[in-house]
């Protein structure tokens, strides 16, 4: 009995020192996983701890302006108000829509719409009800707010391009940034330049986003504003373009393609640069309709294209002073002499045309360039040979790429350029890759496989008004010359086709004088009709029987600058089928040098137009 | 009066005390800037609470003895009753109204089966077919009933405290091995008799995050508030997780993970210390205990503390899965501190009457 009493104690003894051990191991175990937790883990769960309570806003920069020489607005942000709603914080969903709908002024099929988009998006999202409103439009609503629980009016800015077709091509447009823009760090709510400035100066237009820390709740409504850095604005960029200029040359052009090229001679600035026909950039901006994208691409008339720089049309006899400056410099006889004109020149088998059929009788390398005469330059060319004048042409700043700060950019085609042409020159075994003396000859009056752009047109224009500086196309107002190249040119050459060009203006046998020959400002240049080939099947099908009648008509050219004495400003004038170069071109030149002239007369009267003044 | 207060068990009612000011500081972060009027209620069930442990502590142990069987007999009917009378709560039917006030049977049922498992085994030992298979009964009966209502929590308790109060009775370790295989191989079974909540809660805890806004949004929520407290904490009322509701429960089942933000593994260690304290002085008041039956009493408290503590913490911390137990003296809620009290009212009567020496046992008995 006593024994089996103190085994019965000893036995729960024992288990009692069990229940001593467990206790520790229980707790020890719940002491393991806090310690893994708290210690070894600890990083992990503060920056998830972080995540879960921090909720970092960007807040979208506002874009830099951009302003033409005169600070009008070429590129403005429109303030705009935006409503939007957070449905899970509307208490009574469609009275506050319906009272919305009424303020707004919706229709019917808008509210349905709204209804739509609200029932696709989480409750706890913002949903963006109307935009692009006024301040009279939000402000029942905005004084209001607090009757609407879960509506929020805010202040927002678009672009306007207030002069729309007319810098088009310059200015270029926007869209909503892509995947890559997304996958180098913007926001898809951000608008990206695509073309013209807003791309090549998209660095500094488009300023740095700003960010606001918030902590939220676990419904992630916002508790309270940590920081915030503002955003940083784009900077303002303040063209050389004048949109007086811009607006005349787009007026003398009416409705016909082409280009209008100004340029100071001294700078380089781009006073105007023009490209018909142009498209409205806006409506990048409001949403482009793919139904306008598609005509806008498949137009023949090619309105997306710039066509002062990205298109390069044969220069025609423009390129004559080129070709006459290369006689100069390498005194040729023919280039201190005279030559006679029957209207044609002939060798071996072939026959070319001057464009007076008649002939010019005896004329000097003046009288050639003031009266164009073809047959001058295909002597003077064939005497020089193609190298000569290939190598002129690059001197001037032919078939090189100008430098302008717009992309893409085409640089033309000089001859001697392309490696199939280059052998061809070069050969004499090959009949098939021979290159034909008459090819050389024609390319001497800038016909041919020769082209240019425009913009480099204008440049040589400059370049013979400067004395032989080749300057990089200056698109912002008040930069410093940047003088690519120097052209080693004797002044004395330089003077006698200065004044060829001038007296093509004086002089009533000039081929721009009926033009030019009253203007305020005293001009020199040179006329350009660059005989259209032929039209490739595929365009032609294109095109209405009328349409194909005037794509055979020539290109017209007129390059120049003004005034003559003291020369500011360069000018290359293009139509595309526009005809004759001292018809069709130079009345444009006429017109923009009418306004430059006035707006020196009269500088406080700055303003010709008014359109986009706002 | 004098007796009782000179027999007090000093050391029980500091680790008591501490527990109180510590849980009351926990409670008060985790309902501030949400109902601080659950504060001032909880103080108000600490009151109560001392009340019953004061009105314990006077109370001899042979009463207990004496009503412990007709208290289970009464709480068998009620949990009886329940499946046929009884009000649904959360898709669970536990509730009795009657009347005056809506109780939980299995509640009741937890205690009483606790009083006449140690009333049991103050006489014999967990030995033989007979005194194994009676208390077997006593249990499997309610845990029935508990288990069909569902609520798996109290079924655990039960057989926890069952279990823990055979092996200090002195089961066979061969029985202990084998019934705990033997629970093991019926866990398929389980499950199959699980209902689709409960499965969901063992899935979350096997990856929390399969369903990271889902099920496992609790745990991971925890998680992330204990981890992120660190060493020191984020200091008083400064908890983010807390602060911003991303708990779930912050004031009930998961105030741990309040307290282990705010107050970090210092904290953490504090409490745990507080506990340790606790149940090893309620085990070593059994151990002195003049009669088994007062040593069972005491063993089965500090079994089903250290269940809620090592099940709510265990839970909190993603050990276990979420199973509604509260963390004593810390958690809110009033009839689990006044019941978790009065328990410990029961272990200091335990400690007054070994220190008077108080006789209990029927002279002559074998384990007197």
């Amino acid at each position: 009995m006593r024994n089996k009493q103190l085994e019965i104690r000893q036995r729960f003894d024992v288990r009692m020192l069990y229940f001593f051990a467990a206790t520790p191991m229980f707790l020890g175990l719940l002491l393991f996983q806090i310690l893994q937790l708290q210690w070894f883990e600890h990083e992990k769960y503060r920056l998830q701890a972080d995540q879960n309570r921090l909720n970092i806003i960007p807040i979208l920069p506002v874009r830099g302006e951009i302003i033409d020489v005169q600070g009008r607005g070429l590129a403005m942000n429109h303030i705009d108000y935006r409503v939007s709603l957070i449905p899970e914080r509307v208490e009574d969903l469609d009275a506050t829509l319906s009272t919305i709908a009424q303020m707004l002024h919706w229709s019917n099929d808008k509210v349905v719409l709204i209804q739509k988009r609200i029932k696709h998006t989480r409750p706890d999202r913002s949903v963006l009800l109307d935009d692009k409103l006024q301040w009279s439009d939000v402000s029942p609503l905005a004084a209001r707010l607090h009757h609407y629980p879960g509506i929020d009016v805010q202040a927002g800015s678009y672009r306007r391009y207030p002069f729309s077709e007319l810098t088009s091509h310059m200015i270029g447009y926007l869209s909503l940034a892509n995947k890559e823009d997304v996958d180098e760090g913007f926001l898809p709510s951000e608008f990206i330049g695509r073309t013209g400035i807003e791309k090549s100066f998209e660095a500094s237009l488009h300023g740095h986003l700003g960010h606001q820390r918030e902590e939220v709740d676990a419904h992630g409504r916002r508790i309270a504003v940590i920081n915030r850095t503002p955003p940083t604005m784009g900077k303002t960029i303040q063209l050389a373009l004048d949109t007086d200029v811009q607006q005349a040359a787009s007026d003398a052009l009416g409705e016909r393609t082409g280009a209008v090229v100004v340029m100071d001679i001294k700078t380089g600035g781009v006073i105007a640069m023009l490209s018909k026909p142009g498209y409205d950039t806006n409506q990048f901006i409001t949403g482009l309709e793919s139904k306008q994208w598609q005509e806008w691409l498949n137009n023949p008339e090619k309105p997306l294209l710039n066509r002062a720089t990205q298109a390069a049309y044969p220069p025609a006899s423009t390129f004559k002073l080129v070709t006459g400056l290369a006689g100069l410099d390498q005194g040729s006889h023919l280039a201190e002499g005279s030559t006679f004109c029957p209207g044609y020149v002939e060798f071996s088998d072939r026959k070319l045309h001057c464009w007076k059929r008649i002939g010019h009788d005896t004329v000097s390398m003046h009288d050639a360039i003031v009266q164009s005469c073809d047959v001058y330059f295909y002597q003077l060319a064939d005497q020089l040979g193609m190298a000569e004048i290939s190598d002129a042409a690059l001197a001037w700043g032919l078939g090189e790429k100008t430098q302008i700060d717009l992309s893409p950019e085409s640089r033309g085609i000089i001859p001697a350029q392309s490696p199939y042409m280059m052998a061809a020159i070069k050969s004499t075994q090959s009949r098939r890759k021979k290159w034909f003396r008459g090819e050389t000859m024609i390319t001497g009056i800038g016909q041919g496989a020769l082209t240019t752009t425009p913009l480099q047109i204008a440049r040589l224009a400059a370049a013979i008004a400067n004395g032989g500086d080749i300057l990089k196309p200056q698109l912002l107002v008040n930069q410093p010359p940047e003088i690519l190249r120097h052209v080693d040119v004797k002044a004395e050459h330089l003077k006698r086709i200065q004044s060829a060009m001038r007296d093509v203006v004086r002089t009533p046998a000039g081929t721009a004088h009926r033009a030019l020959g009253k203007a305020s400002w005293t001009a020199a240049g040179k006329t350009g009709t660059a005989q259209v080939i032929k039209l490739s099947s595929n365009k032609i099908n294109k095109l209405s029987d009328e349409e194909v009648k005037r794509h055979h008509k020539d290109h017209a050219w007129f390059m120049g600058y003004a005034p003559f004495e003291n020369p500011q400003i360069a000018i290359a004038v293009f139509v595309e089928h526009g005809g004759h170069g001292g018809s069709d071109a130079a009345p444009v030149a006429a017109a923009v040098i009418q306004v430059m002239a006035e707006k020196q007369l009269h500088p406080q009267n700055n303003s010709m137009t008014t359109v986009g003044d706002e | 009066m004098k007796r009782v207060v000179v027999s007090l068990d000093w050391v029980l009612l500091a680790s008591l005390l501490s527990l109180a000011a510590l849980g009351m500081c926990i409670l008060y972060a985790a309902v501030y800037q949400g109902d601080m009027g659950l504060w001032h209620k909880q103080s108000m069930f600490w009151a109560a609470g001392m009340i019953s442990f004061t009105v314990l502590c006077f109370i001899p142990l042979r009463l207990l003895g004496l009503v412990c069987w007709p208290i289970y007999a009464l709480a068998l009917f009620m949990l009886m009753l329940v499946p046929l009378i009884g009000d649904i709560h959360m898709g669970a039917r536990r509730w009795l109204d009657l009347g005056i006030a809506n109780i939980q049977p299995s509640e009741i049922m937890k205690w009483a089966l606790m009083f006449v498992l140690a009333s049991w085994f103050a006489t014999r030992e967990a030995r033989g077919m007979v005194n194994i298979t009676v208390p077997l009964m006593l249990v499997a009966i309610p845990a029935a009933l508990i288990i069909n209502q569902p609520d798996l929590g109290t079924t655990l308790v039960l057989l926890f405290a069952m279990a823990a109060l055979m092996i200090a009775a002195g089961l066979p370790w061969r029985l202990f091995g084998l019934a705990v295989s033997a629970g093991l191989a019926s866990l398929p079974v389980l499950w199959h008799f699980m209902h689709d909540y409960q499965k969901q809660r063992v899935l979350t805890l096997l990856d929390p995050q399969s369903d990271p806004l889902g099920a496992g949004y609790h745990v991971i929520q925890s998680s992330i508030a204990i981890g992120s407290g660190g060493l020191l904490g984020k200091g008083f009322l400064q908890g983010t997780q807390a602060r911003l509701h991303f708990l779930p429960e912050q004031h009930t089942d998961f105030i741990f993970s309040v307290l282990a933000e705010e107050g970090g593994l210092i904290a953490v260690i504090l409490l745990l210390g507080l506990y340790a304290v606790l149940i090893s002085r309620i085990l070593l008041i059994a151990q002195r205990a003049h009669n088994r039956f007062a040593s069972m009493l005491c063993i089965g408290i500090a079994s089903i503390f250290t269940l809620y503590i090592t099940v709510n913490i265990g839970m909190v911390s993603g050990i276990f899965p979420v199973v509604g137990l509260p963390l004593p003296f810390i958690s809110y809620g009033g009839s689990a501190l006044v019941t978790m009290l009065a328990a410990l009212g029961l272990v200091m009567r335990v400690a007054i009457e070994s220190n008077e020496k108080i006789p209990w046992q029927r002279p002559g008995s074998p384990l007197a």
